[in-house]
């Protein structure tokens, strides 16, 4: 367990990920800000939860793809138990987790709990969109979440 | 959803043995659920005993602190009242609760989070992302995963025009 401190870079050996983190929050609807489609490389850390080591669900965020092509999770769906993820924090510390699971959910039957419900361990979540693009609505209608444990 | 409970200084009554007034000190609170998106309604329940008079919940977090009193006796005994986190600022709030008569209650916390998932992606050049996630078709995707890669890019050369 580590104590409170952001999260820098997230690093995905098993997809090819190593990607810059902003933090983020809420957008006026009360949804998670995802960081802006001219920078679809970065991911974002919800900054009101707890950092990536610390007790609890860390999330980040990050998006599929945008109008030039794929982004920082456009693989995160093809995760597997097992794999790892590194978190790089800005006291220096990398915060390493397994991944326990892969979910995609509809939005409007997204595991709130699941995602931010935390505990005493140190976990980490990651999000991005999934389905099949709708034109129309001009979005996805799914949500990819990848569960994840510290390593110990 | 499982509401998450901490018994507070009460509980140390309890190792210390029946010296202390136990039915007093047994007093807990829960918030359920433990976890609502920003707008939504949780309940507090206090085991506080009804004929004690009404019991207040003191709410405390990012930019709250406020009381809320008990409405209703709550099914298994006990008091309850809701609490609706319309313009809660996102993060995890802490429920402490007074008894009518003036004791512990108990505390509990609740989290209040984004609403529903993010809207992450643009939509690409073709619509399709690299999971054609439809539940439990997710493994089965990425097992498949070098196919879909050829599918993905025939289906890609046939759209961008």
């Amino acid at each position: 367990m580590l104590p409170r401190s952001e999260p820098l870079r997230v690093a995905i050996p098993g997809i090819g990920v190593d990607a810059d983190i902003v933090p983020v929050a809420t957008d006026s609807n009360g949804a998670l800000e995802v960081p802006p489609l001219e920078h679809p490389e970065i991911a974002g850390w919800y900054r009101r939860g707890p950092t990536p080591g610390e007790a609890g669900n860390a999330v980040l965020v990050g998006h599929v793809d945008s109008l030039r092509g794929p982004a920082v999770f456009f693989d995160l769906g093809r995760l597997r138990p097992g794999d790892t993820v590194e978190v790089t924090r800005a006291d220096g510390r990398v915060a390493v987790f397994t991944v326990d699971g892969v979910g995609a959910y509809p939005k409007e039957r997204f595991p709130t709990e699941r995602v931010y419900g935390g505990g005493a361990e140190a976990r980490l979540r990651l999000i991005t969109c999934g389905g099949r693009f709708d034109p129309r609505t001009g979005s996805y209608p799914d949500n990819i979440v990848v569960f994840a444990t510290a390593a110990r | 959803m499982k509401a998450k409970t901490v018994l507070g200084s009460a509980a140390v009554g309890v190792g210390l043995g029946t010296l202390l007034l136990p039915a007093a000190a047994l007093a807990d609170t829960t918030v359920s659920p433990a976890t609502t998106p920003v707008g939504g309604t949780v309940v507090l329940t206090t085991t506080c005993n009804p004929k004690a008079g009404d019991a207040l919940f003191r709410v405390t977090g990012p930019n709250r602190d406020q009381n809320v009193r008990s409405t209703t006796a709550a099914a298994g005994g006990g008091l309850s009242a809701e609490l609706f986190t319309a313009g809660f600022t996102l993060g995890t709030y802490t429920v402490t609760a007074t008894c009518g008569d003036g004791s512990n209650g108990g505390t509990a916390t609740f989290t209040v989070t984004p609403i529903g998932g993010a809207q992450a992606g643009a939509g690409g050049r073709d619509g399709d992302t690299g999971v054609l996630a439809a539940g439990g078709a997710l493994a089965a995707a990425a097992v498949a995963g070098g196919t879909y890669v050829l599918v993905r890019r025939r289906r890609r050369a046939t759209t961008v025009a």
